[in-house]
């Protein structure tokens, strides 16, 4: 029997999702499962991390812990190499903390975790894992335990290139759709989750894990491309075909995300606690930044020449930064970072900034950045401008680029070299917002709602719910309001043991020298939980 | 990236198993692979189970192409760099030296090729 099911929902907010669900819209009641479990059950909202981005969002939910300590900051990370700089991916031998999917099973606990990012190859323990944002081409070899791919191909209607990750589709999130280019990325997301729902149902069943953590990511990417016709702020007095056979296909798949929903709380019973929280929010984002471009007309990057080959006009075109590197002293590398890396010379004569500098260097840099104005009204265009040291501390923090931006409609920036550097889009799209969701429900699950939840607080919301301690070094806690008082005293919360190494086998040096709890941080939060009436004294 | 930054990321992928080409050369012995060049083996071994759901009609030898015979994108090579990674049970081999040359990512690589690099980095 399932005891905890958990279901992310990539990028949900409820700017849309109390649309759907309180029959305000047009269209009345769009997704009257949810709004029932919203009435009876726990909400608040879920601030993510400092960048409100997939990678580091996702894994700090997985892990109870903020950027600085597990090290995931981007999809993309890279090595700097002086003269050239090199680009891939992180995956999850990035990740320095271990995972709530290996917690709960060294403790003896089943787990199914679906769709999930960043768990590629899957981090060590003994439940079934099928990672999110992998090709169809390395599913297999990515999945665990071995045969689980022989196993869900088996599933009527299987296709693996239907569920998997297609990045060269994904990645023209960000770029202007026609409306046919439109429906057509939103209808490719309709079988996409069908796939995953259908794994779903057969390995509850087949499985009945204690905890059950599957992720639905097409809120994300239709939110990123249909944010005009979701948002009940953007409805226009009098919308036109286009708009209309838009949004009646957006909704379509919040209803059939409505009805996967349904079924599997239907499946996992009446005694199961659930919980839905997703990574980030949604807003709309109405201007490009062009950084990369501000950052050469302020003589910190130089370009390279224009390409002349139909290669190098690619790499120009990508979107990761294309520079002279032995000129470039600063520069954003990918869209997804918003941040800004200072290179700092190795040695005399190397590119970058001596070390010495880098104080000064670092203050004239956010001047400069801060000094970036909308050409219309003479507004900032940064809202904010975040030091490493400030929003990303702990063991990994040197990983963070040295400052992440904030822009005013929390738009990614671009790293092409177009001009002018701010325009204004020509249609509203899609971006993060810091302020995600949390909903709770189900037996013992306290009707209320909570002001503010932080993500790193849902690992131990999900702990605690398959009856195990709360590891003693996770940074969150459990929110204030979500447990019913009996169900307080039939489960109280407990502090248990730090988590282990990431994955075995990795060189002491590697691990957090921090990762002990010192004694004043332990009874810090111990007291915060005894406060909130979780714990036994 | 600063240096404090880039040698942390260095630290973060660098993995301790022990493994080295020795071992891979026992390994590949008990797989029934070539001892003679059990490098080789264990890589055409790594490309043959990658390959082997992509509809592909070629066999996989130490000429074989990874894009012109592969059919590989971008993805599918930091996707093998990750099994190579896994298969040989270290982290930082370094892999950027082999795939960028001159501030350029490489247009194609043999099995040949990246055999050679691992001969030199285990």
């Amino acid at each position: 029997m399932v005891r905890t099911l958990f279901i992310g929902m990539d990028g949900a907010t409820f700017t849309v999702l109390d649309a759907l669900t309180d029959g305000s819209g047009p269209e009345g009641v769009v997704m009257p499962f949810l709004k029932g479990l919203m009435e009876k059950g726990f909400r608040a909202k879920l601030r993510s991390t400092a960048h409100p981005l997939t990678p580091p969002a996702w894994v700090s939910l997985m892990t109870g812990r903020t950027p600085g300590h597990h090290g995931v900051y981007d999809f993309v990370r890279f090595e700097d190499r002086g003269d050239e700089v090199f680009f891939t991916l992180y995956d999850a031998r990035d990740i320095r903390q271990e995972t709530i999917w290996s917690i709960a099973t060294r403790q003896q606990r089943r787990v199914v975790s679906l769709n999930f990012p960043m768990m590629a190859p899957p981090p060590p323990m003994s439940g079934s894992l099928i990672p999110g944002f992998v090709s169809w081409k390395h599913l297999r070899r990515n999945m665990t335990p071995d045969g689980l791919y022989e196993r869900v191909r088996q599933i009527p209607g299987f296709n693996p290139k239907d569920l998997a990750w297609d990045f060269e589709r994904e990645s023209k999130i960000g770029e202007e759709m026609t409306p046919d280019e439109l429906e057509a990325w939103i209808q490719h997301h309709l079988p996409r989750e069908q796939q995953w729902f259908r794994i779903a149902e057969t390995l509850m069943q087949e499985d009945q894990p204690d905890l059950f953590a599957i992720m639905f990511d097409g809120t994300d990417k239709i939110q990123h491309q249909a944010w005009h016709v979701l948002d009940p702020k953007l409805i226009p007095p009098q919308p036109g075909a286009d708009y209309l056979r838009l949004r009646r296909l957006v909704l379509s798949y919040f209803r059939q995300l409505d009805r996967y929903i349904e079924q599997l709380v239907s499946m996992a019973g009446p005694t199961a606690q659930v919980f839905f929280a997703s990574d980030h929010g949604f807003t709309g984002s109405t201007e490009v930044i062009r950084i990369n471009r501000y950052l050469g007309e302020k003589g910190y990057l130089e370009w390279k020449a224009a390409g002349k080959t139909d290669a190098e006009r690619r790499r120009e075109d990508s979107n990761f930064a294309y520079v002279d590197w032995s000129k470039t002293t600063a520069f954003c590398p990918t869209p997804s970072s918003n941040g800004i890396c200072i290179r700092v010379a190795q040695a005399p004569g190397e590119p970058g900034v001596p070390k010495s500098d880098y104080p000064a260097f670092r203050s004239k840099l956010i001047d400069d950045l801060k000094s970036l104005r909308c050409p219309e009204t003479n507004e900032p265009i940064i809202r904010d401008v975040l030091l490493r040291e400030d929003v990303f501390p702990g063991a990994a923090m040197g990983d963070a680029p040295d400052i992440t931006l904030v822009l005013r409609d929390y738009g990614f920036v671009s790293v092409r070299n177009r001009a002018p550097v701010v325009q204004p889009r020509p249609t509203v799209l899609g971006t993060h917002h810091p302020d995600g969701i949390f909903i709770g429900a189900g037996h013992g699950i306290h009707n209320s709602r909570a002001g503010m939840m932080s993500i790193i607080d849902v690992a131990p919301v999900l702990l605690h719910s398959l009856g195990l301690p709360v590891p003693s070094n996770f940074e969150g806690e459990m929110p204030l309001g979500l447990l019913t008082e009996e169900e307080q005293r039939r489960n109280p919360v407990r502090l248990g043991a730090p988590t282990l190494q990431a994955r075995p086998g990795r060189s002491a040096h590697e691990d957090d020298p921090a990762e002990e709890m010192s004694e004043k941080d332990r009874e810090k939060i111990l007291g915060q939980l005894r406060m909130l009436g979780y714990l036994e004294d | 990236m600063t240096f404090e930054a880039r040698t942390s990321l260095q630290g973060v992928a660098r993995m301790t198993l022990g493994s080295d080409a020795t071992t891979i050369e026992r390994q590949a012995r008990s797989d029934g692979m070539p001892a003679n060049n059990p490098i080789e083996a264990a890589v055409v071994d790594v490309l043959r189970d990658m390959v082997s759901e992509w509809d592909l009609d070629r066999e996989i030898d130490s000429q074989s192409k990874l894009v012109g015979d592969l059919k590989f994108e971008s993805i599918d090579i930091i996707q093998l760099v990750v099994a190579l990674e896994e298969k040989f049970q270290r982290r930082n081999l370094g892999f950027s030296e082999l795939l960028m040359t001159d501030g350029r990512y490489v247009d194609d690589l043999s099995v040949n090729e990246i055999v050679a690099f691992l001969k030199r980095k285990l």
